[in-house]
Parts: structure tokens; sequence; C-alpha cells
């Protein structure tokens, strides 16, 4: 009897799991399914769960659509930008705060934590007057600048908890060979933090694709937009039949390097979840 | 000349690294210069110019991006100042915060529904989430795979083409989801009475909710007047201010693959030993789960909580694409982020959008730090 009742509970498990599964990955497909539907079958009043002929047409007027196309590459173009000058000095930033003793190091990581609590949007107001004052409105520069600068706190201390891990005799040692601190920067400690700093690159990348407010308030111009200001404009209020396929088949091709991302990366998100979280 | 945007940025970025550069080494002489002032040793010196230099970019992109804009932003909230018109900033002292407070239905509307996305939303978010991690949290197969499937929507996040994909799913009359509950009620009549109890128990609390927000109760009496919703009932989300706000919290139960990470952490924390000698005891599993797997959770609930309330309090995203220019609609869903961005960036009012980010992070501010007071009475640290 009692076999029976753990063979029930573990069916009962599976079949709980699968379902939250199927739903968490629901609109996933129907994202996926709706841009090859027809028009037609996005409004039907019935369900209609795959088109009954798979239809490309909403690819191929999304791919004839410039916009998106220049939306499109805006967005890599600034997103790689951001990340690398990001990813840098975010990893010189932990450096200093995990691998050398300086005076004052305490206070400033505390400053550094206490960011944490602020939010962003306390701040676009008067970062977007100062942009506004240096011309920088109508371009790229705000959404990718002020990552140079270490943005980005939690970050910053992911990485640091990483670097703090690697034992200090590899330093000393190094210091007695003579090396400075760039050198064990660039050449020992960078090397053996690979994985954090694929971790911290993920979590970037994905802020910097989903990002809608500050490019919303910077770019201004239709030829600089990034793909989630562009794909919002799709979907317009006014209109009484919305494009439902083109916007989904252009859903998709949003969707695709940050699934393509996190499926490469997925290890390395899951674990850092948990770091940046339970130790901060 | 009609500058080329991407050469721009690249030029940019390469000005910003050698500005970068330069303040680093600048500071790190100074520091040095300090330090050796100080008597400090030779190393010692050393390690101070190389502390500062290489934790200087985040200390100017501190100053630069964080103190001085708080601080004029802290100024402008005391001032009329308009971008548009070039005057220059005006000070009226407290009228805006006065203005804020006392008079602008707006911003009380948008506060009404950022607690409703938190008081309602948020507890929701937290049972999925903990709800999902207590099934995780056994030896079995494909758990990574699971694991994977709930982190999915927080990748895919507020991402535009993800919400414009719910906006689909969430039509009234051709949408998949309310599809979905007419064919349940259809095969499965009895699903069809829970469904319009929910219905009924969600637009009693919106009315509720509406009605703090205006001052006006109608819209509640009408509700309990209708009585029990008719049998072809179904939600009305992106359609109904009754609704607008259940939709986005939808949107936050799909997204709490994070939460629902931290708390399996906690749950592989606990001790096997203390589980299995309340089994020997014979406590069932519901009793071990309660008495013993919960309390050492307590903190990571917390932690979930502090963050999570940050979270809902900043909401933006769902809201412009889901609503915006959506009149009638929109202010019922409103959020305090919202509405900061439609005064500062719709009607450029640098003064008053100050004074709201100022009251938003206070909120923000006084909120965490009641939990931090609250936290001794119900969170249990034993197992640290």
């Amino acid at each position: 009897m009692r076999i029976f009742w753990r063979i029930f509970k573990r069916i009962l498990l599976y079949f709980l799991l699968t379902g939250a599964t199927l739903v968490m990955s629901f609109p996933l497909f129907w994202m996926i399914s709706s841009s090859l539907k027809t028009l037609e079958e996005t409004n039907s009043a019935g369900i209609v769960w795959l088109p009954k002929i798979p239809t490309l047409v909403a690819y191929f007027n999304i791919f004839k659509n410039t916009d998106f196309l220049r939306s499109y590459f805006n967005s890599v173009f600034y997103s790689s930008l951001a990340l690398a000058g990001t990813l840098f000095s975010i990893a010189v930033v932990a450096y200093a705060f995990s691998r050398i003793e300086w005076p004052g190091k305490k206070v400033v990581f505390f400053l550094m934590l206490s960011t944490m609590m602020i939010p962003a949007q306390a701040l676009i107001v008067p970062q977007y007057v100062f942009f506004n004052k240096l011309g920088w409105i109508g371009s790229f520069n705000p959404i990718i600048i002020p990552g140079y600068f270490a943005g980005g706190a939690a970050m910053v201390f992911l990485l640091r908890q990483s670097m703090a891990q690697i034992p200090k005799e590899l330093d000393e040692a190094a210091v007695v060979d003579g090396a400075s601190h760039l050198q064990i920067f660039w050449e020992v400690v960078l090397p053996l933090c690979k994985a954090p700093l694929a971790t911290v690159a993920t979590f970037l990348f994905v802020g910097l694709w989903n990002s809608l407010l500050a490019p919303l308030m910077y770019l201004q111009t239709v030829n600089l937009y990034t793909l989630p200001v562009y794909v919002s404009t799709l979907y317009n209020i006014n209109l009484t039949v919305q494009q439902w396929p083109t916007i989904m088949a252009a859903a998709v091709l949003t969707t695709v390097p940050l699934i393509v991302v996190f499926f490469i990366a997925q290890r390395f998100i899951l674990d850092g979840v948990v770091v940046s979280g339970l130790k901060g | 000349m009609v500058r080329n945007p991407y050469i721009d940025a690249v030029l940019t970025a390469l000005l910003a690294i050698i500005f970068i550069i330069g303040s680093s080494v600048g500071i790190g002489m100074l520091a040095r210069f300090i330090a050796k002032l100080a008597g400090a040793t030779r190393r010692k010196q050393e390690n101070t110019f190389a502390g500062y230099l290489f934790a200087s970019p985040w200390i100017v992109g501190f100053l630069i991006f964080v103190i001085i804009p708080m601080a004029f932003s802290l100024y402008w909230s005391f001032t009329d100042y308009r971008v548009v018109s070039n005057e220059p900033a005006q000070w009226v002292g407290f009228d805006n915060y006065n203005q804020l407070i006392m008079k602008d239905e707006g911003f009380h509307a948008s506060i009404v529904n950022t607690l409703f996305l938190t008081a309602i939303g948020l507890p929701l978010q937290m049972a999925v989430a903990l709800f999902l991690a207590v099934l995780l949290n056994r030896k079995m197969r494909g758990e990574r795979i699971f694991r994977m499937a709930f982190y999915l929507p927080v990748v895919l996040g507020f991402n535009t083409a993800v919400l414009l994909a719910w906006r689909l799913m969430l039509n009234t009359g051709t949408g998949i989801i309310n599809q979905l509950i007419r064919a349940l009620t259809k095969a499965f009549p009895p699903y069809g009475y829970l469904n319009r109890a929910l219905i009924f128990f969600q637009e009693v609390i919106s009315a509720l909710f509406l009605g703090i927000s205006n001052g006006n109760f109608n819209l509640l009496n009408q509700v309990i007047k209708a009585g029990f919703p008719a049998e072809n009932r179904v939600p009305l989300w992106v359609q109904s201010p009754l609704w607008s706000k259940m939709s986005v919290v939808l949107l936050m139960i799909w997204g709490c693959g994070t939460m629902m990470l931290i708390f399996l952490a906690g749950l592989k924390n606990i001790p096997k030993e203390l589980s299995e000698a309340a089994e020997v005891d014979g406590a069932s599993n519901w009793k071990r789960f309660w008495r013993i797997s919960f309390p050492l959770l307590t903190p990571y609930i917390f932690y979930n909580l502090v963050v999570g309330l940050i979270s809902s309090l900043q909401i933006f995203e769902p809201i412009y694409v889901l609503y915006r220019d959506n009149q009638p609609l929109v202010s019922s869903v409103i959020s305090m982020v919202y509405y900061l961005w439609q005064a500062s960036f719709r009607h450029f009012e640098i003064g008053y959008g100050s004074a709201i980010s100022w009251l938003i992070l206070l909120i923000i501010l006084i909120v965490t730090v009641i939990q931090f007071k609250m936290q001794n009475r119900w969170v249990n640290y034993d197992l640290y």
C-alpha cells in the first residue's frame, strides 16, 4: 500500500511540475505560434493552437521593415558597446574591493552597497537634465557611457565575492616576482574568474537588451530606437485592428538572442542569482 | 555636417575611457600623496595608490551620476523648472510637495495603484515562488529543466516583445486565456462557479482600491449590487479599470523565478536531519513544512519581501507597454514611476518630477526601514 502511495506522489509531483512548466513557457509558445498565423487566425473566436498552414508572411513583412532592422542593429550595437565597457570597469572595481588593502575601502564599499537601495528612477530626472546640457539627448551616449563607470553595484558585488575566494598566496607570489597590481589583475585574477565574468556578462546583456525606460527617454528619433522602444510602437492603441502576426514575428526575433544566451549561460545564471542575492 | 550616431557613440566611449583613466590616476596619486603626508610606509603608499586607482571608476561615476544629480534634483524639487521654456528654475518652496501630497489626484491614484500591486501582487508572487520551490526541492530527474523553465520568464522579463505577447493573450474576446476559461467552463461546469467566484472577488477588491484612489465608491456599490457574475462572464483583462491592475499582477506572478531560486537555495540549506527526526516522530508532511521548514525559511522570505517590495514599487514597463495612451484606462493602473515619467518627460516639468522622485525614494526608504525594524518579530536566524 505504502509503495503505491509513494508512486502516486511521484506521479502527482511530475504532473504538477510539468503543468507549471507548460504554463510558464506558454507565452513563448503562443508568441511563436501566433507569428506563423494569419491575421484571421490570431483574431479567431475559437482556439487556434497551431496555424493550419504555417505562413512566414509575418516574417517577410517584418524583414521588409527597415525601421525594425535598424532598431535590431541599434540594439546589438549599443548592447555590445555598453557591455564591453561595463564588464571591464566592473572587473577593475571588484579587484579593488577584493584584492587590495587600502584605507577607506570599507567606507567606499558600504557606500556602494547602499546605492543598491536607490531606485534608478529617482535619478532619471536630474540625469536627463545633465545629459541635455552635454548635448547628448538624441544619441546613444546616455545609455552607454554611465555603465563605463562600473554601473551596477550588485554586479560589482557578485564579482567581488568570487575574486575574494582566489587564494591570496597567488598574488603574493606574483608580488615577489615583481609584478604590479595591473599585471596581477590581468594575468592572475581575470583568467581565474572566467565563470563569474560570464555570469556578470549575461546579467548585463539581459538588462541592456530589455531596457526600455532610458532608451525611451534619450533616443527620441526612430532611426536611433532600440528594439524594445521600436517594438512598443508596433502596438498602437489607436488602430482598430492590430497586426498581431507581424508584431509577434518582431517579438520572436527580439527574444531569440535572450533565449540563446539563456540556454548557453543557464548554468552561470541559475547559480549567480543565488550568490548575488543571498550574500547581499 | 550630419553626425553619424554610431561613430559618435564609439568616439564618446573612447573619450570616456580616457577620462576615467585620467581621473583614476589623479585620484590615486592624490590618495598616495595624502598617505605619504600621514607617514605611511612605502608599501602602504603603493597599496593606497592601487586601491584608489582601481576603485576610482566607481567613485567618479558615483559622484557624477548619483551624488550630483541627487543634489540638483533635491534643489529642483523646490522650484518651478521646465526644460522646454528655457527659463531658469524659480524657487517655490514646498509648493511642489504640497501640491503632490495634498491635491494631486493623479499622484494619489498612482500610489494606490502601486499599493495594489504590492499588497495583492507581491504575496501571490511569493506564494507561487514558494510553491514551485517546494516542488523542486527533492531528488528527481530533470530538476535542471524545470528550474530553467521557471526562470526563463525572468530573463524575458518585462521585454516589450514579451509584454506584447501577453497583450495578445489577454484580449477579452479572442485572447487565448479567456478562450481557455470558456472552454474549461463548458467542459467542466463546476469550474464555471469557481471562475465566477474569483471574478466577483477580484472585482470587489479592485473596485475597493479604485474607490480609495478617487474617493468615489459608486463602482464598488455597483459591483456588489450586480451580485454573483452571470454564467458567461470572463475576466475583462486589459479592457476594464476593474481588471487593468490584475493583468499586471499576472505578469508579476509569471516572473517569480528569481524568488523561486532564492527559496530553493533556502530549502536546500535546511539540514536533512531536522526533517528526518520529525518524520520519525510521526509528523505529517504538511506539519513538517509549517513547523520546521517554514520558520527556517523566514530569512529568505524576508529577503524576497524586501527586494520584491522595492521592485514592485518601481514598476513601469508593463504599464507603459500595455496601457500607454489608453485614455480612460490608464488612470486606473498608472504607477508611481509611470506618473514620474509622465510629468517629467511628457510635460517636461522637471521641478515637479524631481519632487515626485524624492517622494518615491522616501516611500521606498520608509517601507524598507519598517521591514528591517519588524524583522526580529518574525524572522528566525537560528540556522545562521
